[in-house]
């Protein structure tokens, strides 16, 4: 399942990154690597981009880049 | 006295600028880094027997830049060797700060950590073993909580520790590959750099290397070949499945979570934050947006109910006593004619109007420090990211062009938070579309000569104007210039905090000083261009033979189609390219010098003195009384300048309701003022952008004013 597919107040662990390039180093240092834990917290209210909780932190990233994020749902 | 370089960095939210200014105080020097133009600050203070100096960094999330202000953080970092590195951390979120410590750590700098927020940290019952933290690291690690000046002392007292014990921070290993990768690396630049020795070469560096930032290898000048180590890097790929920089980060943030294991422990269950709870009000599905306009709307109303008082007082004191008293003592002198015209109409009546509107100015760009450094503007960018990107660009140039309503000068600067630089193109293009508050006193005469009774209504849609042609424009660019192109959006929602009054003031004057710097340079030296313009050659009968008055004359006919085809708006318009305030003086100028006779007031100079006092009291306690009553309606309303007053009778004269409004609005569009222009080629390097931007923005004016001046026409106006 991809990140971008998680809906408000779910929670999953990220398995992959398929992303390239200067963004995929980006995500990774903004900590978002396999095995972490997020969660959605928020949609903006446009619908993009999303306000998601990854290692004590708020980061906001667009439904866009979030497809790239793979996770697995947790309950 | 010896003098120890020290640089402070830190991820963006740590409250880095707060500590600076806390241990600055008074002593803090803005600047700009050399060939950019981001603010820079540097503090030099005194402790024991050295001198400490703090170059404050932009921040970053890590040596691998990803915008501007990173690539300035990374270049001090390797090129200019600072003795001891000053890391903020915010205590709250120690895991992902650890991560750029880890790295900072590579570069072989004796280190000091300022953990700050401890307050914030102590009240969510973190505890942290601050010894051992100081120990796992081999650095000096000082609780602070920089917006109460707490351990700002203890700061200064590690960094001179640190730096007379020499201590460098531990070098962590990377894992067994890892290691062997980078040693091999290190053997081979030895052997192809002879003049480089083993203790100048940092792991950081190496790691340079094999990340392959070719831009830094350059600047260092640095020979690589990785040739030699390709079998080392292949087996590390194959080994762990991963290509090196995944595992670094990997590593590095492995590093980062062993080490908050050991010496942090936070109670099980998170509690719910104050940011958690405002969130859910500020950023809710429905309400985010109202509340996010109501927010705009109050900002604008705030500032500019405060602000009437004092623009008011400034008019007052500059038309009245000022100019009185320097007519005074230019007669005392018995100046020549020509010389008191100049110091009068040329640079006193000038630069006046211009001053008048500092305080609208200052107190835009108060409130947005303010949103700013509260946290609301991260969220207000979060809102707006989807409706910007229609127009091509993104939430986070939202910032820039709010700040245009201020001041477009600083807007530019303020465009380098956006990592694409196709981005910032487009929003450095955009913002002179945000009318900026030096366009105001223009319509403020035009709008008291003809729409008395509705001048909010008519300043407003002016300002409105200027954001729907900034769409229009935006998405023709975005469909048919920049097509495609979408960069990525990633952006931190920091915790809502509370600025303190010391940030406010240092970072409203950052933004400010454009303003001022312009008002003192530029505008008076194109007050006096314009003043020698219209009395050149020497003493024309009327305005009209000036040489300001004959260019007007030949391009008048192109404004005829829009309604204002005299040589006077002409002139005024052609002075203003390079100030649009200067359209309001240069007016004066011309039709002013027809009327003289001032009604002369005998007050000695200590009443007038003690008058402007009171003036000013009053002023205080109407502004006071706005703010009480900002519930009201909109006063989107400003007085006209005290030397403008002669000036209506004869616009009335020349414009009508609509070709006034059309002039107006040819006045928002047209030409970005001068200081722009250099602002633009500072950050964009190059003067043709500015002259794309003056051809766009005239061409849109022209274009916009003219529809408005025909349909008018048709409709009756």
């Amino acid at each position: 399942m991809k990140l971008s597919e998680l809906k408000k107040g779910e929670r999953g662990k990220i398995v992959a990154l398929n992303l390239k390039g200067a963004l995929k180093k980006r995500f990774q240092e903004m900590g978002i690597l396999p095995g972490e834990e997020v969660s959605v917290e928020r949609v903006a209210p446009l619908g993009d981009p999303v306000d998601i909780y990854i290692k004590g932190y708020h980061l906001s990233l667009r439904k866009e880049e979030a497809e790239g994020i793979e996770v697995e749902v947790l309950k | 006295m010896k003098e120890i370089k020290i640089a402070v960095v830190g991820n963006p939210n740590t409250g880095k600028s707060t500590l600076i200014n806390a241990l600055a105080k008074a002593r803090l020097q803005v600047g700009n880094w050399p060939g950019v133009t981001v603010e820079k600050k540097e503090a030099l203070l005194k402790e024991g027997d050295y001198n400490l100096r703090f170059i404050d960094l932009p921040g970053a999330y890590s040596l691998t830049p990803f915008s501007l202000e990173e690539k300035i953080t990374r270049d001090f970092l390797f090129l200019e060797k600072p003795e001891v590195i000053l890391c903020v951390v915010d205590t709250t979120n120690l895991e992902r700060n650890l991560y750029f410590v880890v790295q900072l750590m590579e570069l072989g700098i004796p280190m000091v950590l300022a953990l700050n927020m401890f307050d914030e940290a102590k009240k969510l019952n973190y505890k942290v073993d601050v010894k051992l933290l100081e120990e796992l690291l081999r650095l000096k690690a000082i609780p602070t909580v920089a917006t109460k000046g707490e351990g700002i002392e203890e700061l200064k007292e590690a960094i001179v520790k640190i730096y007379e014990e020499k201590l460098l921070p531990r070098s962590l290993s990377y894992g067994e590959d890892m290691d062997t990768l980078i040693e091999r690396t290190r053997f081979i630049l030895l052997k192809l750099n002879p003049e480089v020795d083993n203790s100048s070469l940092s792991k950081a560096l190496v790691i340079k290397v094999l990340e392959g930032d070719k831009e830094l290898l350059e600047k260092i000048n640095l020979k690589s070949d990785l040739q030699e180590v390709r079998t080392y890097l292949n087996h590390l790929e194959e080994v762990h499945g991963i290509d090196v920089e995944s595992y670094l980060a990997d590593v590095r943030y492995g590093l980062s979570a062993g080490v908050v294991r050991k010496v942090l422990t936070k109670p099980e269950i998170k509690k719910i934050t104050l940011t958690e709870r405002v969130d859910r009000l500020f950023l809710n599905r429905y309400l985010g947006i109202p509340i996010f306009l109501l927010m705009m709307w109050f900002l604008f109303k705030i500032a500019f109910d405060i602000a009437n008082p004092y623009v008011d007082f400034l008019d007052e004191t500059i038309a009245g006593p000022v100019m009185k008293w320097c007519s005074k003592g230019l007669e005392f002198f018995s100046s020549p004619e020509w010389l008191s015209s100049l110091v009068l109409d040329g640079i006193i009546g000038g630069v006046g109007i211009v001053l008048s509107f500092l305080p609208v100015i200052s107190m835009i760009m108060f409130l947005i420090t303010f949103l700013e450094s509260s946290g609301y503007m991260a969220r207000a960018a979060f809102i707006m990211d989807r409706l910007m990107r229609t127009f091509g660009v993104q939430g986070k140039s939202f910032i820039p062009m709010l700040m245009g309503f201020g001041c477009n000068v600083p807007s530019v600067y303020a465009t380098r938070v956006l990592e694409q630089e196709k981005e910032r193109k487009l929003t450095i293009f955009l913002v002179p579309f945000m009318s900026c508050g030096a366009r105001l006193p223009v319509y403020v005469v035009f709008v008291n000569a003809f729409f008395e009774k509705a001048s909010g209504t008519v300043l407003f849609s002016l300002y409105v104007l200027g954001i729907v042609v900034a769409i229009i424009v935006g998405i023709i660019f975005h469909k048919l210039v920049y097509k495609g192109v979408s960069s990525p959006f990633i952006m931190e929602l920091p915790p809502y905090r509370l600025p303190t009054l010391r940030d406010l003031r240092v970072h409203t004057w950052m933004k400010l000083r454009h303003f001022v710097i312009k008002a003192g340079t530029w505008i008076l030296a194109i007050n006096i261009l314009v003043w020698s313009l219209l009395n050149l050659p020497w003493k024309p009968e009327t305005p009209g033979e000036s040489l300001l008055g004959r260019v007007g004359s030949v391009i008048a006919p192109l404004f005829k189609p829009l309604g204002f085809g005299n040589w006077e708006s002409a002139s005024s318009l052609l002075a203003g390219s390079l100030a649009k305030e200067v359209v309001v003086s240069t007016m004066a100028q011309i039709y002013g010098s027809e009327e003289e006779a001032k009604e002369e007031e005998q007050a000695s100079l200590s009443e007038d003195l003690l008058n402007i006092a009171k003036n000013f009291w009053e002023k205080t306690l109407e502004a006071i009384n706005n703010l009480i009553s900002t519930l009201g309606i909109a006063t989107l309303t400003a007085e006209e300048p005290e030397e403008a007053k002669g000036l209506l009778p004869r616009i009335q004269e020349h414009f009508t309701p609509l070709s006034a409004f059309s002039f107006t609005v040819f006045v928002l569009l047209y030409w970005p003022c001068f200081v722009y222009g250099i602002a633009l080629k500072a950050e964009l390097g190059s003067f043709r952008l500015y002259l794309q931007a003056i051809l766009l923005h005239t061409l849109v004016a022209w274009f916009v004013a003219l529809i408005i001046y025909q349909i008018g026409r048709i409709l009756g106006f």
